[in-house]
Protein backbone atom coordinates (compact mmCIF):
# COMPACT_ATOMS: atom_id res chain seq x y z
CA UNK A 1 0.00 0.00 0.00
CA UNK A 2 1.17 3.87 -0.39
CA UNK A 3 0.70 6.54 1.77
CA UNK A 4 0.90 10.17 1.21
CA UNK A 5 2.09 12.81 4.18
CA UNK A 6 1.03 16.58 4.13
CA UNK A 7 3.00 18.50 6.40
CA UNK A 8 2.88 22.24 7.66
CA UNK A 9 6.41 22.87 7.12
CA UNK A 10 8.92 21.68 3.97
CA UNK A 11 11.44 20.91 7.18
CA UNK A 12 8.91 18.94 8.68
CA UNK A 13 8.94 16.34 5.67
CA UNK A 14 12.54 16.20 5.36
CA UNK A 15 12.18 14.84 8.87
CA UNK A 16 9.28 12.24 8.67
CA UNK A 17 11.76 10.80 5.63
CA UNK A 18 14.37 10.43 7.92
CA UNK A 19 11.79 8.56 10.58
CA UNK A 20 9.97 6.67 7.70
CA UNK A 21 13.94 5.70 6.40
CA UNK A 22 15.09 4.36 9.56
CA UNK A 23 11.88 2.35 10.25
CA UNK A 24 12.60 0.95 7.28
CA UNK A 25 9.40 2.15 5.12
CA UNK A 26 10.63 3.35 1.27
CA UNK A 27 10.21 7.21 1.94
CA UNK A 28 10.65 10.14 -0.59
CA UNK A 29 9.70 13.32 -0.97
CA UNK A 30 7.71 14.97 -3.87
CA UNK A 31 5.49 18.07 -4.42
CA UNK A 32 2.41 17.72 -2.75
CA UNK A 33 -0.12 16.39 -5.30
CA UNK A 34 -2.89 19.00 -6.51
CA UNK A 35 -5.53 16.67 -6.05
CA UNK A 36 -4.54 16.21 -2.25
CA UNK A 37 -4.34 20.08 -1.08
CA UNK A 38 -3.24 23.90 -2.88
CA UNK A 39 -0.49 24.31 -0.56
CA UNK A 40 2.66 23.92 -2.93
CA UNK A 41 4.74 22.28 -0.02
CA UNK A 42 6.35 19.45 0.07
CA UNK A 43 4.78 15.48 1.08
CA UNK A 44 6.38 12.67 1.84
CA UNK A 45 5.56 9.14 -0.11
CA UNK A 46 5.72 6.28 1.98
CA UNK A 47 5.54 1.86 0.41
CA UNK A 48 3.80 -0.63 2.42
CA UNK A 49 3.12 1.58 5.27
CA UNK A 50 3.77 4.67 7.15
CA UNK A 51 5.11 5.87 10.77
CA UNK A 52 2.32 6.58 13.09
CA UNK A 53 2.67 10.43 14.10
CA UNK A 54 3.96 11.20 17.47
CA UNK A 55 5.41 13.53 19.66
CA UNK A 56 7.44 16.48 17.80
CA UNK A 57 6.66 15.05 14.32
CA UNK A 58 3.17 14.92 14.92
CA UNK A 59 3.13 18.42 15.47
CA UNK A 60 4.92 18.72 11.62
CA UNK A 61 2.23 16.54 10.35
CA UNK A 62 -0.99 17.30 8.20
CA UNK A 63 -2.81 14.41 6.88
CA UNK A 64 -1.59 11.11 5.89
CA UNK A 65 -3.61 9.63 3.54
CA UNK A 66 -3.99 5.86 1.61
CA UNK A 67 -3.98 6.37 -2.37
CA UNK A 68 -6.65 3.77 -3.58
CA UNK A 69 -7.78 3.62 -6.67
CA UNK A 70 -10.88 5.92 -6.41
CA UNK A 71 -8.76 7.84 -4.77
CA UNK A 72 -7.39 9.58 -1.08
CA UNK A 73 -8.46 7.97 1.83
CA UNK A 74 -7.42 9.41 4.79
CA UNK A 75 -6.00 7.61 7.54
CA UNK A 76 -4.37 10.03 10.08
CA UNK A 77 -5.46 13.82 10.68
CA UNK A 78 -3.55 16.36 12.86
CA UNK A 79 -5.62 18.12 15.32
CA UNK A 80 -6.76 20.86 13.42
CA UNK A 81 -8.51 18.71 10.81
CA UNK A 82 -10.00 16.59 13.66
CA UNK A 83 -11.80 19.72 15.22
CA UNK A 84 -13.04 20.50 11.41
CA UNK A 85 -10.71 23.90 11.35
CA UNK B 1 -6.07 14.30 -10.71
CA UNK B 2 -2.79 12.23 -12.40
CA UNK B 3 0.58 14.25 -12.54
CA UNK B 4 0.19 13.91 -16.23
CA UNK B 5 -3.71 15.57 -16.22
CA UNK B 6 -2.05 18.16 -13.59
CA UNK B 7 1.07 19.24 -16.16
CA UNK B 8 -1.85 19.55 -18.84
CA UNK B 9 -3.74 21.93 -16.89
CA UNK B 10 -0.12 23.63 -15.66
CA UNK B 11 0.40 23.96 -19.26
CA UNK B 12 -2.70 25.31 -20.25
CA UNK B 13 -3.28 28.07 -17.09
CA UNK B 14 0.12 29.42 -18.07
CA UNK B 15 -0.37 29.90 -22.15
CA UNK B 16 -3.72 31.78 -21.04
CA UNK B 17 -1.88 33.40 -18.83
CA UNK B 18 0.43 34.34 -21.02
CA UNK B 19 -1.56 35.44 -23.93
CA UNK B 20 -3.78 37.63 -21.31
CA UNK B 21 -0.39 39.53 -20.28
CA UNK B 22 0.54 40.30 -23.75
CA UNK B 23 -3.26 41.73 -24.54
CA UNK B 24 -2.65 43.85 -21.20
CA UNK B 25 0.33 45.90 -23.03
CA UNK B 26 -2.29 46.19 -26.42
CA UNK B 27 -4.69 47.93 -24.16
CA UNK B 28 -2.37 49.84 -22.75
CA UNK B 29 -0.09 48.89 -19.76
CA UNK B 30 3.30 49.62 -20.22
CA UNK B 31 5.08 47.44 -22.76
CA UNK B 32 6.75 44.09 -21.72
CA UNK B 33 4.55 44.55 -18.41
CA UNK B 34 0.97 43.13 -18.97
CA UNK B 35 1.68 41.80 -15.48
CA UNK B 36 4.59 42.55 -12.90
CA UNK B 37 3.52 42.15 -8.91
CA UNK B 38 6.18 44.07 -7.94
CA UNK B 39 5.71 46.98 -10.21
CA UNK B 40 1.72 47.05 -9.78
CA UNK B 41 2.35 47.19 -5.80
CA UNK B 42 4.62 49.86 -6.26
CA UNK B 43 2.60 51.96 -8.36
CA UNK B 44 -0.07 51.06 -5.42
CA UNK B 45 1.97 52.19 -2.68
CA UNK B 46 2.35 55.52 -4.79
CA UNK B 47 -1.25 56.32 -5.07
CA UNK B 48 -1.90 55.36 -1.59
CA UNK B 49 0.67 57.87 -0.99
CA UNK B 50 3.33 55.82 0.93
CA UNK B 51 5.99 57.43 -1.69
CA UNK B 52 5.76 60.25 -3.73
CA UNK B 53 7.67 59.04 -7.13
CA UNK B 54 4.90 60.59 -9.49
CA UNK B 55 5.52 58.35 -12.20
CA UNK B 56 4.53 55.83 -10.22
CA UNK B 57 1.33 55.79 -8.99
CA UNK B 58 -1.50 54.48 -9.38
CA UNK B 59 -3.68 51.48 -8.03
CA UNK B 60 -3.49 48.59 -9.90
CA UNK B 61 -6.57 46.31 -10.26
CA UNK B 62 -4.82 43.55 -11.62
CA UNK B 63 -3.51 43.41 -8.16
CA UNK B 64 -6.68 43.63 -6.66
CA UNK B 65 -8.26 40.93 -9.27
CA UNK B 66 -5.30 38.70 -8.52
CA UNK B 67 -6.42 38.24 -5.08
CA UNK B 68 -10.27 37.92 -5.90
CA UNK B 69 -9.83 35.41 -8.79
CA UNK B 70 -8.03 33.40 -6.09
CA UNK B 71 -10.17 34.50 -3.16
CA UNK B 72 -12.97 32.88 -5.11
CA UNK B 73 -11.52 29.70 -6.30
CA UNK B 74 -10.56 29.24 -2.86
CA UNK B 75 -14.05 29.32 -1.88
CA UNK B 76 -15.41 27.79 -4.98
CA UNK B 77 -13.42 24.52 -4.45
CA UNK B 78 -13.54 24.62 -0.40
CA UNK B 79 -10.03 25.50 -0.48
CA UNK B 80 -10.16 28.90 1.72
CA UNK B 81 -8.45 28.21 4.63
CA UNK B 82 -7.20 30.67 6.82
CA UNK B 83 -3.80 30.24 8.45
CA UNK B 84 -1.01 32.46 9.55
CA UNK B 85 1.62 32.65 12.57
CA UNK B 86 4.67 31.48 10.86
CA UNK B 87 7.29 33.76 11.32
CA UNK B 88 5.24 37.23 10.88
CA UNK B 89 8.02 39.75 10.99
CA UNK B 90 10.65 37.47 9.36
CA UNK B 91 8.33 37.40 6.36
CA UNK B 92 7.66 41.27 6.49
CA UNK B 93 11.48 41.69 6.39
CA UNK B 94 12.04 39.05 3.52
CA UNK B 95 9.07 41.19 1.48
CA UNK B 96 10.78 44.29 1.55
CA UNK B 97 13.80 42.87 0.24
CA UNK B 98 12.12 40.91 -2.73
CA UNK B 99 10.97 44.18 -3.50
CA UNK B 100 14.35 45.97 -3.41
CA UNK B 101 16.27 43.38 -5.72
CA UNK B 102 13.09 42.99 -7.78
CA UNK B 103 13.14 46.89 -8.26
CA UNK B 104 16.48 46.93 -8.73
CA UNK B 105 15.93 44.28 -11.91
CA UNK B 106 12.93 46.23 -12.56
CA UNK B 107 10.06 43.66 -12.45
CA UNK B 108 9.21 40.62 -10.43
CA UNK B 109 9.85 36.90 -11.62
CA UNK B 110 6.81 37.29 -13.64
CA UNK B 111 7.70 40.61 -15.41
CA UNK B 112 11.05 38.62 -16.03
CA UNK B 113 9.00 35.94 -18.30
CA UNK B 114 6.75 38.76 -19.79
CA UNK B 115 10.35 40.96 -20.83
CA UNK B 116 12.10 37.65 -22.58
CA UNK B 117 8.44 37.23 -24.55
CA UNK B 118 9.35 40.84 -25.73
CA UNK B 119 12.65 40.30 -26.55
CA UNK B 120 14.53 41.86 -24.04
CA UNK B 121 17.76 39.80 -23.16
CA UNK B 122 18.80 41.80 -20.19
CA UNK B 123 16.15 39.41 -18.22
CA UNK B 124 18.64 36.61 -19.14
CA UNK B 125 20.83 37.89 -16.36
CA UNK B 126 18.06 38.17 -13.85
CA UNK B 127 17.17 34.62 -14.86
CA UNK B 128 20.34 33.40 -14.17
CA UNK B 129 20.36 35.28 -11.10
CA UNK B 130 16.98 33.83 -10.20
CA UNK B 131 18.26 30.30 -10.40
CA UNK B 132 21.28 31.19 -8.58
CA UNK B 133 19.53 32.38 -5.33
CA UNK B 134 16.79 29.64 -5.63
CA UNK B 135 19.52 27.37 -5.63
CA UNK B 136 21.15 29.01 -2.41
CA UNK B 137 17.36 28.90 -1.14
CA UNK B 138 17.28 25.28 -2.20
CA UNK B 139 20.82 24.76 -0.10
CA UNK B 140 19.43 26.17 3.46
CA UNK B 141 16.01 24.30 2.76
CA UNK B 142 18.10 20.92 2.31
CA UNK B 143 19.60 21.31 5.58
CA UNK B 144 16.56 21.92 7.40
CA UNK B 145 15.74 25.65 7.14
CA UNK B 146 12.00 26.25 8.46
CA UNK B 147 10.05 29.64 9.37
CA UNK B 148 8.27 26.89 11.37
CA UNK B 149 4.41 25.76 10.93
CA UNK B 150 1.75 28.37 10.71
CA UNK B 151 -1.39 27.37 12.16
CA UNK B 152 -5.01 27.29 11.26
CA UNK B 153 -6.84 31.10 12.09
CA UNK B 154 -10.57 32.19 11.96
CA UNK B 155 -12.69 32.69 8.81
CA UNK B 156 -12.45 36.50 9.98
CA UNK B 157 -9.05 36.45 10.09
CA UNK B 158 -8.76 35.23 6.58
CA UNK B 159 -11.52 37.67 5.13
CA UNK B 160 -9.44 40.81 6.56
CA UNK B 161 -7.02 41.07 3.19
CA UNK B 162 -9.78 40.25 1.13
CA UNK B 163 -11.84 43.32 2.80
CA UNK B 164 -8.57 45.88 2.94
CA UNK B 165 -8.19 44.68 -1.33
CA UNK B 166 -12.23 45.71 -1.58
CA UNK B 167 -11.38 49.03 -0.08
CA UNK B 168 -8.41 49.49 -1.99
CA UNK B 169 -10.91 49.18 -4.99
CA UNK B 170 -13.27 51.83 -3.45
CA UNK B 171 -10.56 53.77 -3.44
CA UNK B 172 -9.68 53.73 -7.37
CA UNK B 173 -13.17 53.87 -8.46
CA UNK B 174 -14.11 56.99 -5.78
CA UNK B 175 -10.56 58.83 -6.69
CA UNK B 176 -10.36 61.12 -3.87
CA UNK B 177 -8.49 63.32 -3.58
CA UNK B 178 -5.59 61.96 -1.05
CA UNK B 179 -5.03 59.17 -3.84
CA UNK B 180 -2.80 60.01 -5.79
CA UNK B 181 -1.98 59.21 -10.20
CA UNK B 182 0.61 59.85 -12.46
CA UNK B 183 -0.26 62.46 -15.13
CA UNK B 184 -0.61 61.70 -18.48
CA UNK B 185 2.39 61.04 -20.05
CA UNK B 186 4.46 61.50 -16.85
CA UNK B 187 5.43 57.91 -16.57
CA UNK B 188 4.71 53.98 -16.37
CA UNK B 189 1.89 55.01 -14.09
CA UNK B 190 0.27 56.79 -16.59
CA UNK B 191 0.01 54.17 -18.71
CA UNK B 192 -2.58 51.62 -17.98
CA UNK B 193 -5.61 49.28 -19.42
CA UNK B 194 -9.00 50.44 -18.56
CA UNK B 195 -9.82 49.67 -14.67
CA UNK B 196 -12.75 46.86 -16.43
CA UNK B 197 -10.28 45.04 -18.47
CA UNK B 198 -7.71 45.58 -15.91
CA UNK B 199 -9.69 43.89 -13.32
CA UNK B 200 -10.89 40.69 -15.43
CA UNK B 201 -7.42 39.94 -16.24
CA UNK B 202 -6.07 39.94 -12.37
CA UNK B 203 -9.24 38.11 -11.62
CA UNK B 204 -8.66 35.48 -14.50
CA UNK B 205 -5.50 34.85 -13.81
CA UNK B 206 -5.81 34.76 -9.77
CA UNK B 207 -8.34 31.92 -10.54
CA UNK B 208 -6.15 30.33 -12.82
CA UNK B 209 -2.90 30.26 -11.03
CA UNK B 210 -5.42 29.24 -7.42
CA UNK B 211 -6.25 26.08 -9.43
CA UNK B 212 -2.52 25.58 -10.92
CA UNK B 213 -0.67 26.31 -7.93
CA UNK B 214 1.21 28.53 -10.50
CA UNK B 215 4.72 29.37 -8.95
CA UNK B 216 7.65 31.43 -10.71
CA UNK B 217 9.90 30.63 -7.90
CA UNK B 218 8.36 26.93 -7.25
CA UNK B 219 9.40 25.57 -10.87
CA UNK B 220 13.28 26.04 -10.44
CA UNK B 221 13.23 24.73 -6.80
CA UNK B 222 10.72 21.45 -7.28
CA UNK B 223 13.29 20.64 -10.37
CA UNK B 224 16.16 21.27 -8.19
CA UNK B 225 14.68 19.25 -5.25
CA UNK B 226 12.69 16.73 -6.80
CA UNK B 227 13.19 16.42 -10.42
CA UNK B 228 9.72 17.33 -10.67
CA UNK B 229 8.88 19.62 -13.82
CA UNK B 230 5.22 20.40 -13.77
CA UNK B 231 5.21 23.64 -12.29
CA UNK B 232 8.36 24.83 -14.19
CA UNK B 233 6.46 24.04 -17.91
CA UNK B 234 3.32 27.32 -16.16
CA UNK B 235 6.90 29.64 -16.31
CA UNK B 236 7.55 28.34 -19.83
CA UNK B 237 4.05 28.09 -20.67
CA UNK B 238 3.65 31.73 -20.02
CA UNK B 239 6.98 32.82 -22.00
CA UNK B 240 5.73 31.18 -25.10
CA UNK B 241 1.92 31.92 -24.54
CA UNK B 242 3.18 35.76 -24.75
CA UNK B 243 5.81 35.60 -26.89
CA UNK B 244 3.72 33.96 -29.70
CA UNK B 245 0.81 36.41 -28.43
CA UNK B 246 3.41 39.55 -29.14
CA UNK B 247 4.81 38.72 -32.31
CA UNK B 248 0.77 38.01 -33.43
CA UNK B 249 0.08 41.45 -32.23
CA UNK B 250 3.33 42.59 -34.01
CA UNK B 251 2.21 41.81 -37.23
CA UNK B 252 -1.14 42.87 -37.06
CA UNK B 253 -0.89 46.05 -35.28
CA UNK B 254 1.80 48.06 -36.98
CA UNK B 255 3.23 49.00 -33.67
CA UNK B 256 6.04 46.70 -31.98
CA UNK B 257 5.57 44.31 -29.12
CA UNK B 258 8.65 42.36 -29.94
CA UNK B 259 12.38 43.74 -29.97
CA UNK B 260 15.27 41.68 -29.56
CA UNK B 261 18.44 42.63 -28.03
CA UNK B 262 19.59 44.67 -24.78
CA UNK B 263 19.68 48.60 -25.64
CA UNK B 264 16.43 50.42 -25.28
CA UNK B 265 14.22 48.18 -23.52
CA UNK B 266 10.69 49.77 -22.37
CA UNK B 267 11.27 50.19 -18.15
CA UNK B 268 14.79 48.33 -18.00
CA UNK B 269 18.14 49.32 -17.65
CA UNK B 270 21.48 47.21 -19.49
CA UNK B 271 23.85 46.82 -16.27
CA UNK B 272 23.75 42.69 -16.47
CA UNK B 273 25.60 42.77 -12.97
CA UNK B 274 22.94 44.25 -10.98
CA UNK B 275 19.99 42.82 -13.21
CA UNK B 276 21.83 39.52 -11.39
CA UNK B 277 22.42 40.07 -8.37
CA UNK B 278 18.82 41.88 -7.93
CA UNK B 279 16.98 38.85 -8.90
CA UNK B 280 19.23 36.82 -7.23
CA UNK B 281 18.18 38.36 -4.05
CA UNK B 282 14.81 38.10 -5.17
CA UNK B 283 15.02 34.24 -5.64
CA UNK B 284 16.64 33.90 -2.74
CA UNK B 285 14.12 35.09 -0.46
CA UNK B 286 11.22 34.10 -2.31
CA UNK B 287 12.08 30.76 -1.60
CA UNK B 288 12.62 31.22 2.50
CA UNK B 289 9.09 32.79 2.04
CA UNK B 290 7.84 29.81 0.20
CA UNK B 291 7.02 31.75 -2.66
CA UNK B 292 6.82 34.42 -5.27
CA UNK B 293 5.28 37.82 -5.14
CA UNK B 294 2.38 36.18 -7.28
CA UNK B 295 1.86 33.40 -5.50
CA UNK B 296 2.02 34.97 -2.32
CA UNK B 297 -1.09 37.56 -3.52
CA UNK B 298 -2.48 33.70 -4.58
CA UNK B 299 -1.97 32.74 -1.09
CA UNK B 300 -3.17 35.94 0.68
CA UNK B 301 -6.42 34.85 -1.75
CA UNK B 302 -6.46 31.31 0.03
CA UNK B 303 -6.62 33.04 3.66
CA UNK B 304 -3.07 33.09 4.64
CA UNK B 305 -1.93 35.95 6.83
CA UNK B 306 1.34 34.66 6.54
CA UNK B 307 1.04 36.09 3.03
CA UNK B 308 -0.61 38.53 3.76
CA UNK B 309 2.25 40.25 5.81
CA UNK B 310 4.51 39.59 3.24
CA UNK B 311 2.72 41.55 0.68
CA UNK B 312 2.60 44.51 3.54
CA UNK B 313 6.68 43.89 3.60
CA UNK B 314 6.33 43.97 -0.17
CA UNK B 315 4.20 47.63 0.14
CA UNK B 316 6.78 48.82 2.49
CA UNK B 317 9.79 47.93 -0.02
CA UNK B 318 8.32 50.21 -2.35
CA UNK B 319 7.88 52.30 -0.35
CA UNK B 320 11.87 52.74 1.01
CA UNK B 321 12.39 51.63 -2.50
CA UNK B 322 11.28 55.23 -4.03
CA UNK B 323 12.12 57.52 -0.79
CA UNK B 324 15.89 56.05 -0.10
CA UNK B 325 16.45 56.31 -4.02
CA UNK B 326 17.00 52.48 -3.93
CA UNK B 327 14.88 51.35 -7.47
CA UNK B 328 16.96 51.82 -10.51
CA UNK B 329 15.14 53.31 -14.09
CA UNK B 330 15.89 53.18 -17.42
CA UNK B 331 19.17 54.88 -16.71
CA UNK B 332 20.60 52.20 -14.28
CA UNK B 333 21.21 51.32 -10.72
CA UNK B 334 21.39 53.93 -8.24
CA UNK B 335 24.32 53.61 -5.36
CA UNK B 336 22.31 53.43 -2.95
CA UNK B 337 20.30 50.82 -4.83
CA UNK B 338 23.35 48.88 -4.97
CA UNK B 339 24.37 49.23 -1.14
CA UNK B 340 20.46 48.28 -0.68
CA UNK B 341 20.67 44.38 -2.65
CA UNK B 342 24.24 43.67 -1.01
CA UNK B 343 22.49 44.23 2.62
CA UNK B 344 19.55 42.53 1.25
CA UNK B 345 21.80 39.38 0.64
CA UNK B 346 23.55 39.58 3.76
CA UNK B 347 20.04 40.05 6.06
CA UNK B 348 18.72 37.23 3.51
CA UNK B 349 21.83 34.80 4.34
CA UNK B 350 21.28 35.86 7.97
CA UNK B 351 17.56 34.77 8.13
CA UNK B 352 18.70 31.77 6.20
CA UNK B 353 21.09 30.79 8.97
CA UNK B 354 19.41 31.32 11.73
CA UNK B 355 16.45 29.25 10.89
CA UNK B 356 18.71 26.62 9.88
CA UNK B 357 21.43 26.20 12.07
CA UNK B 358 19.77 26.60 15.62
CA UNK B 359 19.72 22.95 17.60
CA UNK B 360 15.95 21.93 17.13
CA UNK B 361 16.47 21.92 13.27
CA UNK B 362 19.81 19.94 13.69
CA UNK B 363 18.54 16.77 15.29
Amino acid sequence: MTYIATFFSHFGAIRYKKLCDAQGFAARTMPVPRSLSSSCGTCVRCEGGFVEPSGVCAEEVDRIAEVTEDGYVFVYHSEEHAHGT
Amino acid sequence: MTLKNEKRNMIFAGLVIGVIASLLVLFGNPKNMGFCVACFLRDTAGALGLHSAEAVQYIRPEIIGLVFGSFFMALAKKEFSPRGGSAPVTRFVLGMFVMIGSLMFLGCPFRMILRLAGGDLNALLGLAGFACGILVGVFFLNKGYSLKRSYALTKAEGGVFPVLTLAVLALLLAAPAFIHFTEAGAGPGAMHAPILISLIAGLAVGALAQRARLCMVGGIRDLVLFKETKLILGFAAILVGALVCNLILSGTTGTSYFHLGFADQPVAHTDGLWNFLGMMLTGFACVLLGGCPLRQLILSGEGSSDSAVTIFGLLAGAAFCHNFGLASSAKGPTANGKAAVIIGLVAALVIAGVNTFKKENAK
